[in-house]
């Protein structure tokens, strides 16, 4: 039974499927931002098999054996964060106390991953997308720890379960996270590496960044991971900023659905909106306005902890 | 053939990403190229995307004549892109080499140093064409090989200008539509 969880809900399947239909979603509404009608709804599924049946080209002074396995790593990491994110009922597949805390770390992976995925693609291109997307680690990951920790500082619990129990008992406190979950919002289009954040694989400058030596199969897999991670970090939020779960499973899955559709609307709007900053407006911009606000919010959070 | 092997001649069809290439051309063709991408076209209904990197293309779309300077970056550029690939002519140099055919510093068309998939001529060939010959160009692929037998000519000019023709009278009734439209909404304000 366990192992179907992990296979089917909430698992690789689920992930699979949920992936390429906000990927849909998110272009759809960025292609009606600019008045165009949009691809297909089979688009992304497209997309993917079309780059399975592909050449893989693997550069020749090139470390093959870290090359293949680097998109395996940060899909399989996606996929560890996914499995502790709770999607229909408080508790996820495997509860404990600091979960919340362990699928903020395991989100840092497919960063790391597409770090060195450029670095040792030894192309400049590559090589400058890589190290963009590491800056851009330090400006956005600190923003997305204090906001994400905000609410489960007023929870008093490091655990999704705990959270969801806290704001359940009191609605009225998630109005006070409302600041935090802004900051999370703009953090979350840094880590997806989405416009204004899209510096390390801006491909009007840079190709591709970390990814322009990958073809094929390997490709598919990054671009699979990079739509998991869309669905994992709404997911997410939704989690420590919407705890609100149905006792029934189908009203408590269309719940779901509907929070991250949302949590995803704003971030295709965003991305429309949008243009892009140079890397150092975007490390000027996190640690001067998004580190001030959370900061505010965390010392916020603590006084009305204190107080009530 | 397997369900797999079928989903992925499917999906090949339905996904083509295009990397541009200038081999020599003077830019009429490129303004036409990227004319095509802009939304007013919206080639992204195809699945078509524009990528900068020639490892993640799979059209090669290049325009005008190939130079000596340009050859070998051309040849490059084709060798760098991962199987299967196709290579799109854009405009009249492009096919045949056009007017600079006979300079001392011209190879001729794309076709003098990779091969080319289909030919859509035109000086400058208009956004439409290129369009038309891409779709074309895809859904002439056939599940067994994925190399058209013989190169795509869009070139049948009557049918070219039969389309401009449509175009530009579907364009006119939209803009006398609105206009209308817009003069009954002045009225109504007046009134």
């Amino acid at each position: 039974m366990e192992f179907f969880q992990m296979l089917v809900f909430p698992g690789l399947i689920f992930l699979s499927v949920y992936s390429f239909a906000l990927e849909y979603f998110d272009r759809i509404v960025y292609a009606r931002l600019q008045n165009r009608q949009g691809p297909p709804w089979y688009q992304p599924i497209a997309d993917f098999f079309k780059l399975l049946g592909k050449e893989v080209i693997v550069p020749a002074s090139v470390s093959k054996l870290w090359f293949k396995l680097l998109p395996v790593f940060a899909y399989a990491a996606n996929l560890a964060a996914f499995l502790y994110i709770p999607l229909t009922s408080a508790n996820s597949l495997y509860p404990f106390s600091g979960d919340l805390i362990v699928v903020l770390y395991l989100l840092t992976i497919p960063t790391l991953c597409f770090f060195l995925a450029g670095y040792i693609s030894e192309g400049v291109y590559s090589g400058l997308g890589a190290v963009r997307a590491l800056t851009q680690l330090f400006a956005y990951e600190v923003p997305l720890f204090m906001a994400l920790l905000a609410p489960a500082i007023l929870a008093d619990s490091w655990s999704f379960a705990g959270i969801s129990a806290y704001y359940s008992a009191h609605p009225i406190m998630m109005l006070v996270n409302i600041p935090a979950f802004i900051i999370a919002i703009i953090a979350a289009q840094g880590k997806l590496e989405r416009t204004p954040f899209d510096a390390p694989e801006a491909e009007t400058e840079i190709v591709a960044g970390a990814f322009t030596e990958y073809s094929g199969k390997l490709l598919a897999l990054f671009r699979f991971t990079v739509d998991a991670e869309l669905v994992v970090v709404a997911s997410l939020l939704a989690a420590v900023f919407l705890p609100f779960y149905a006792s029934n499973f189908i009203i408590s899955f269309i719940l779901y659905l509907l929070k991250t559709v949302f949590i995803v609307f704003i971030l295709a709007v965003f991305k429309g909106l949008m243009a892009r900053l140079r890397i150092e407006q975007i490390v000027a911009f996190c640690w001067k306005w998004l580190i001030g606000i959370g900061l505010l919010q965390i010392v916020l959070n603590v006084i009305i902890k204190g107080a009530f | 053939m397997n369900p797999l092997k079928k989903l992925i001649k499917w999906a090949q069809r339905k996904s083509p990403w295009i990397i541009h290439f200038n081999a020599g051309a003077c830019n009429g063709c490129d303004i036409e190229v990227v004319d095509a991408l802009t939304p007013r076209f919206d080639l992204e209904r195809f699945g078509v995307l524009q990528k900068g990197s020639p490892r993640h293309a799979d059209v090669l779309v290049c325009t005008g004549a190939v130079t000596m300077q340009t050859a070998d970056r051309l040849k490059n550029i084709y060798d760098q892109m991962a199987e299967p690939k196709f290579v799109v002519a854009v405009g009249t140099c492009a096919c045949s080499g056009g007017v600079f055919g006979d300079c001392y510093c011209v190879k001729g068309g794309i076709d003098a140093v990779i091969p080319v998939s289909a030919y859509i001529p035109g000086c400058a060939a208009r956004p439409e064409a290129i369009i038309d010959g891409v779709v074309k160009l895809l859904s002439t692929l056939e599940d067994k090989k994925l190399q058209p037998k013989n190169p795509i000519v869009i070139n049948s000019e009557k049918e070219l200008a039969d389309m401009l023709d449509e175009a530009e009278a579907a364009e006119e009734n939209t803009e006398t539509e609105n206009f209308e439209e817009n003069k009954a909404k002045e009225d109504n304000e007046n009134a």
